[in-house]
């Protein structure tokens, strides 16, 4: 058989095709050949997943620092208002805060991972693990941004019904603030699944 | 080198030869049944389980805010006495978010049924992965947001002066409220989807 599976090696080079390279891919071969074919273009997906981890944290980082600065003191006062806003006036922008700076740690923390899809494009279990993790943080994300979106739309419409006010005509660059962070946190969540759109294609057989 | 040629072609075909050749005459047809094919067709019958169950944990959660209404039966010159979902326009968002998604879930039934069919086709499972995906934002998107706002309902914020609604609105607070909880599951279901989606696209 080994005697059999050289001569196709050494005797058909120009003809072999797809098909013919399964049986090198049987052989000591696989590795190399494996890397020309299949490699190639993983791996240039694996840089784009790089890039795009590189500018979610940044986008993330910015998000959750400018909810985190997003304060604003009137300059009057009566007995009845309340003249300051910040982020900590409101559960929900709590909860984005804290939740956009997990996430912006989760990737940077998954920067190691993606490095390894970089360096061996065909290994299978650090695309999985990016794939799964990425799902989890896609909800989260997508869990913050929504929430503060409606706080945001509360504070800039109020609602009639329920009577009660829009803030944002007093605090007009708290909200200003607050609407600049949940606009960031929305495209990161659109980089997520960029991500992981990626992740699924480089993983399907070839 | 013909010669060679021949030679191999021959033991090819005998049946002591065949287990390493199967994938280049093109057995592959058995392995839908054994090998890798069995264990991702159990996969894509769980996935088109789960997705039943997404179905309903959406339509559940469309229908209850939908009828979420209630009116009080008293009167005062200045307050609102009825409460809707049309109320509040986050809660409009949820009831047309939760419908499309359930709408999308069965079309992409029979697309899940191809996989059940096809256990190694790629291009139907990596198609239901990136929909089930932008849908699973799109639920988490309109979950959360109904969330804060049914948050603000039961407790209200001071600093804003917004009043917490529910201490007259009850019933509309509790369904309401159920209706996140059912997207929620529902938003749990795509997860576990998306994943099963992206197991079973690996190479084996």
């Amino acid at each position: 058989m080994a005697k059999e599976s050289t001569t196709i090696d050494v005797g058909e080079p120009s003809t072999v095709t797809k098909s013919s390279s399964h049986v090198v891919v049987d052989e000591k071969k696989k590795g190399f050949v494996a890397a020309a074919a299949g490699g190639g273009y993983k791996r240039g997906l694996a840089i784009f997943d790089f890039l795009l981890r590189l500018a979610a944290i940044g986008i993330t980082i910015g998000a959750s620092s400018v909810m985190f600065t997003a304060e604003e003191t009137l300059p009057f006062f009566t007995q009845f208002l309340q003249f300051q806003a910040g982020y900590d006036d409101f559960p929900t922008f709590q909860f984005f805060v804290i939740s956009i700076a997990i996430v912006a740690s989760y990737l940077v923390l998954s920067l190691p991972f993606s490095i390894v899809s970089i360096v061996r494009p065909l290994a299978v279990a650090p695309r999985l693990i990016l794939l799964i993790s990425d799902t989890v943080i896609l909800t989260l994300t997508s869990a913050a941004a929504a929430a503060a979106a409606a706080i945001v739309y509360l504070a800039h419409n109020g609602n009639a019904n329920t009577n009660w006010l829009p803030i944002c005509q007093q605090f007009g660059d708290f909200c200003q603030a607050t609407s600049t962070a949940v606009v960031a946190a929305s495209i990161s969540v659109v980089f997520f699944i960029l991500l992981i759109v990626i992740s699924a294609v480089a993983l399907k057989r070839h | 080198m013909k010669n060679e040629s021949t030679i191999i072609d021959v033991p090819a075909e005998s049946s002591s030869a065949m287990k390493g050749k199967a994938p280049l005459i093109g057995m592959a047809k058995d392995h839908t049944t054994s090998g890798s094919g069995g264990y991702k067709r159990g996969l894509s019958i769980f996935d088109f389980l789960l997705r039943l169950a997404a179905i309903i944990a959406a339509s559940v959660a469309a229908a209850t805010m939908f009828t979420s209404d209630e009116t009080l039966p008293l009167f005062t010159q200045f307050l609102q006495f009825e409460a809707g979902y049309d109320d509040l326009p986050t809660f409009q968002f949820f009831v047309i978010a939760m419908s499309i998604v359930s709408g999308y879930l069965v079309l992409s039934l029979p697309i899940s049924v191809v996989t059940i069919v096809r256990p190694l086709a790629t291009a139907p499972r990596l198609l239901l992965l990136v929909l089930d995906t932008a849908a699973l934002a799109f639920n988490m998107a309109a979950a959360s947001s109904a969330a804060a706002i049914s948050y603000l309902a039961h407790n209200g914020n001071q600093n804003t002066n917004w009043l917490p609604i529910c201490q007259q609105f009850g019933d509309f607070c509790l369904k309401s409220s159920g209706a996140v909880v059912s997207s929620f599951v529902a938003v749990v279901f795509f997860t576990i989807l998306v994943v099963l989606s992206g197991v079973a696209l690996k190479r084996h």
